[in-house]
């Protein structure tokens, strides 16, 4: 009797969780405009994934106007101080200030050549470090309550972890930015891995060939970055 | 005129030794070329301990003033100086080199986990933004190189993408 009980209880939770985890999902009507609070200036993340994804991240950043995005977050891989450099040399170009911008170095999920069966650790340790910046942090922080109002993900692999983060704050009601995922330019005729898996949360995706599956199609002459 | 041969930010050990062989640097002169700037990166290759604390060395040889390195924060100097560059398949360093204009071999990287390069090569190529060969071919196509052939690559429009982010946010 006991079991049973304890085993309908078990089952509800993991309903509840699952119905929580559907609502929060991005829907095909909201997809294509949030509705969100109209501000004067938003914030906005990105996470630059090291090589060819943080030139491209970085491009794509440089298309916003800074007088309307006044606040950027760079996420960095531990170790990987050509992205960070490239982070600090965008804030030369809009002529910041300190107050404008933040990097934060989460561990890497997986580096280059390294077999895929170390993933698991490092992508918990990336989960960890990620949702102490974007769940935890604004909750104790009374000037930036809120991590961003949109967040650029362009791969590797820490861009999914990035993106479980953020559906944690979303699962809990808490502040949440919107997620705009453009696959990188190297993907001419199939999703990227990340893709993949950020494909079903991202509200915006977008690829950048049209053979490219999936998302968003652009034209041929579209690219973005 | 003047080359730059670039691996990024990994290796690729059959590309650096082909740049000192002279099958590789007299097609170069032939060309016209008068100097070349390797950058090695972690590649295995004859002179790869010379260069191991970060030197930065020269030699001369088929007429070719070689420079070569492992890595420098920004290859931007790089790009600008070179008259063609050459390079693996990387699509930040394609964006990069195209962007400023430069006539672009590129050698996608057969050892890569999951090579993609070869496809963004190939359909560049096809497309006729760069030229897209093999570690062997290189001589070959140096040989047969005319960089008046390759058209111009489209700039930047970051009107697009703009435009993109204040929709999400609701602006439009």
């Amino acid at each position: 009797m006991l079991l049973l009980v304890l085993f309908i209880t078990l089952v509800l939770v993991a309903l509840s969780i699952a119905f929580r985890i559907y609502t929060v999902l991005p829907k095909q009507a909201t997809r294509r405009t949030n509705a969100r609070h109209k501000a004067d200036t938003y914030s906005v993340a990105v996470f630059l994934g090291s090589g060819g994804h943080t030139t491209e991240a970085i491009t794509l950043l440089s298309a916003l106007d800074p007088k309307r995005y006044t606040h950027r977050t760079y996420l960095v891989s531990q170790g990987d101080t050509l992205s960070a450099q490239k982070a600090v040399d965008l804030e030369v170009k809009f002529g910041s200030t300190p107050q404008n911008y933040d990097i934060l170095i989460i561990p890497r999920a997986r580096q280059v050549h390294q077999p895929l069966i170390a993933t698991p650790l490092g992508a918990l340790q990336s989960l960890l470090a990620c949702v102490r910046y974007i769940t935890l942090a604004p909750l104790y922080n009374k000037k930036r309550p809120t991590f961003a109002d949109v967040l650029i993900l362009n791969g590797p692999g820490t861009s999914f972890v990035v993106c479980l983060a953020v559906y944690i704050n979303k699962f809990f009601g808490l502040p949440a930015p919107v997620i705009i995922y453009v696959e990188t330019f190297a993907r001419v005729s199939s999703l990227s891995l990340s893709g993949k898996l950020i494909r079903p949360l991202a509200d915006r995706f977008l690829v950048q060939w049209p053979a490219g599956t999936g998302g968003e199609k652009l034209s041929s002459k579209q690219w973005l970055v | 005129m003047h080359a730059f041969l670039s691996v990024g930010s990994t290796r690729f050990d059959t590309l650096v030794s082909s740049a000192f062989q002279e099958r590789f640097l007299s097609r170069l002169q032939r060309k016209g070329f008068h100097s070349l700037v390797v950058q090695c990166g972690n590649s295995a290759f004859d002179l790869a301990d010379t260069v191991e604390d970060g030197e930065k060395l020269k030699l001369t040889k088929c007429g070719i003033e070689i420079e070569y390195w492992k890595f420098k924060p920004s290859l931007e100097e790089e790009y600008r100086k070179a008259d063609l560059v050459i390079s693996h398949a990387g699509s930040g360093t394609i964006l990069d080199v195209l962007r400023r204009g430069k006539a672009m071999i590129v050698i996608p990287n057969p050892t890569l986990l999951d090579n993609h390069q070869e496809e963004l090569a190939s359909t560049l190529q096809s497309m006729g933004y760069l030229i897209s060969t093999t570690v062997e071919d290189l001589p070959v196509v140096l040989d047969a190189l005319d960089m008046t052939s390759i058209k111009t690559f489209p700039s930047f429009e970051g009107a697009r993408f703009a435009k993109i982010v204040d929709e999400a946010l609701g602006f439009i």
